[in-house]
């Protein structure tokens, strides 16, 4: 039961990454690799807070949620001058630089040893330890985290996102400001996914950068293209499959090392044939606008 | 000194590197990423049969070029042609890539174990000395190695019939389809090229350093970036490219430490992306189109 309830929590986790993706991926059309840098700077900032200054969890969180927006905002401005594939490139360039500052900043975040430690969730004065509690607060956030961006995708904001997204040029023409939005979008992508990294952080009280990686990008885009672009609905039902599916892979009764590659070569499978399947872009299972 | 042998080495590598992407690049318009998976396969398949099944060392580094240079293929003619053929985008093709990446990756994780592994023979020696620098014999053989094959190449792409229509596919490639150029044959000649080009850098550094299955990645990064500040389409800002981020890695680790050479490499894409867009040699450099 105990196993249930962690790998309940871990897909809420994976929801709110994918979700908070989706806004930047499936909505701008900004396909991200350093969705795990942002997810492990908010991580790593509740771990250093939580460690250090025993701060309560709903002082961190915003902390934690400005800290990823204000880098997210200062390589987008960037990395937002290039398009498509080049777009990756420089994405795939900040994730490797956030996850070199976390596997070498030795005195500030302890290199590959990672922080161990980290103080439960203190919220409204109560420690929240048990699975159930921890549960009740993931699923929580996963509903306000998915109210959040319904109501975002669905506001004007959310049109220009998805206009600008099939036709830029036609777009900026319409007069609205493209760049500004795609650096707003970047960057509420990237403060969404800290909410989930202080989550992670609290919970496993352990945390160390090889659980912030490029695979870890590539696997929460893979849910999100899964899920289908756009649609808040199909990562949320992608994240819970591509979470628990592997785990099958125990009970067949692989050793742990051997499961873990596994997974990763399944979920490579399953985006390759999803590449197959949108070959002709992403725009074809779009809904009316 | 030791900073300048250590600058020299690195950028013969990683103008091979870039110089194996760049003409799979070029004949294909997009950024290949399994290609990490053939540098790492190569340098893999030799350990299998030099230290695993004891073969001769010459014959088993010919036969892991030559497998490696079969999983680049084989992803070329498995994966990206179909996918072409549907007509993808070169986004499409590249997260694809990435998901085969994946796959690969972990094949050879499962297949060989995620811990470090040695090809180098015998013990570490201290290599010659020059002017109170030290140099290793392999690393010698490296930097040789590299400048041969890339003047070989260069003068390849430039006089022969296959590199010339390389260099036309890469330029207009329904034009060259026009006059009879067979664009399919062409593109799997250049991943062929690439492929083997790229598992001898593989192997090289393999020789040099220890390998891990997820070596690749990082190598085909610098590969790539250097391609990049370089600016795309020019063999010349190529060269230039690798040896600037070889020299700003080296002396940025010489003053801050070894262990942020990744993040340096990145910091100079950025910082090209905001004072020169378009790479030093000016070529162009994708934004948005009209």
């Amino acid at each position: 039961m105990e196993y249930i309830l962690h790998l309940l929590i871990l897909v809420g986790i994976y929801v709110m990454l994918s979700q908070s993706l989706n806004l930047a991926a499936g909505f701008g059309g900004l396909i991200s690799m350093a969705h795990a840098g942002f997810y492990g700077i908010g991580a790593y900032t509740a771990a250093l807070l939580a460690t250090n200054f025993q701060l309560s969890f709903l002082v961190i969180l915003p902390i934690a949620m400005l800290a990823s927006g204000i880098l997210a905002l200062i390589v987008s401005t960037i990395a937002l001058r290039t398009v498509d594939d080049y777009f990756i490139i420089c994405t795939l360039g900040i994730q490797v630089v956030v996850f070199s500052l976390m596997n070498n900043w030795m005195s500030l975040t302890n290199g590959p040893m990672g922080i161990e430690g980290i103080p439960a969730v203190r919220l409204l004065g109560f420690d929240i330890e048990s699975k159930w509690a921890f549960l009740l607060l993931t699923v929580s956030f996963v509903a306000l985290v998915f109210f959040i961006l319904k109501k975002l995708t669905d506001s004007s904001f959310g049109l220009t996102l998805r206009a600008l997204s099939e036709d830029e040029i036609f777009t900026q023409s319409l007069g609205k400001n493209v760049y500004l939005s795609k650096i707003i979008a970047f960057t509420l992508s990237a403060m969404f996914a800290a909410i989930p990294g202080v989550l992670y952080a609290q919970y496993i009280s352990y945390i160390d950068p090889t659980s912030f990686t490029i695979d870890e990008s590539i696997f929460i885009l893979t849910i999100v293209i899964i899920g289908g672009m756009r649609s808040l609905w199909g990562s949320f039902v992608a994240s819970f499959v591509l979470v628990l599916f592997p785990e099958i892979l125990r009970f067949l009764g692989m050793s742990n090392s051997i499961a873990a590659n596994m997974r990763q070569i399944i979920y490579g499978i399953v985006l390759i044939l999803m590449m197959f399947k949108y070959s002709k872009g992403f725009e074809i299972n779009k809904k009316t606008v | 000194m030791q900073i300048l042998i250590n600058i020299i080495i690195n950028s013969a590598l990683f103008i091979l590197i870039s110089y194996s992407f760049s003409i799979i690049y070029y004949s294909t318009r997009f950024f290949n990423m399994t290609h990490a998976t053939v540098f790492t396969c190569s340098a893999y398949f030799a350990y299998l049969f030099l230290v695993q099944l004891s073969f001769p060392i010459y014959l088993s580094v010919l036969l892991g070029i030559v497998c490696a240079a079969i999983v680049g293929i084989l992803c070329e003619v498995v994966i990206y042609r179909p996918l072409q053929k549907r007509g993808a985008s070169s986004m499409i093709l590249m997260i694809a890539s990435l998901g085969l990446y994946i796959v690969l990756q972990n094949v050879i994780s499962v297949a060989w174990g995620d811990d470090t592994k040695s090809i180098r023979s015998g013990d570490i020696k201290a290599g010659y000395e020059i002017l109170g620098a030290y140099i290793t014999k392999t690393q010698i053989v490296t930097v040789a190695i590299c400048l041969f094959i890339i003047v070989v190449c260069i003068f390849f792409m430039r006089h022969s019939r296959i590199g010339r229509n390389i260099r036309a596919i890469a330029t207009n490639q329904e034009l060259s389809n026009i006059i009879g150029i067979d664009s399919n044959k062409i593109i799997l000649l250049a991943f062929c090229i690439g492929s083997v080009l790229i598992a001898i850098s593989g192997l090289l550094v393999a020789f040099d350093r220890d390998m891990i299955p997820t070596m690749g990645f990082k190598w085909l990064l610098y590969g790539i970036v250097s391609m990049i500040i370089g600016g795309v389409g020019s063999t010349w800002g190529l060269v230039g490219g690798a040896f600037l981020l070889a020299t700003a890695q080296h002396v940025g680790a010489y003053f801050i430490g070894s262990q942020w050479m990744d993040a340096i490499a990145y910091i100079i894409l950025i910082l090209f992306l905001i004072v020169r867009p378009l790479g030093f040699s000016g070529k162009l450099l994708k934004k948005t189109e009209i």
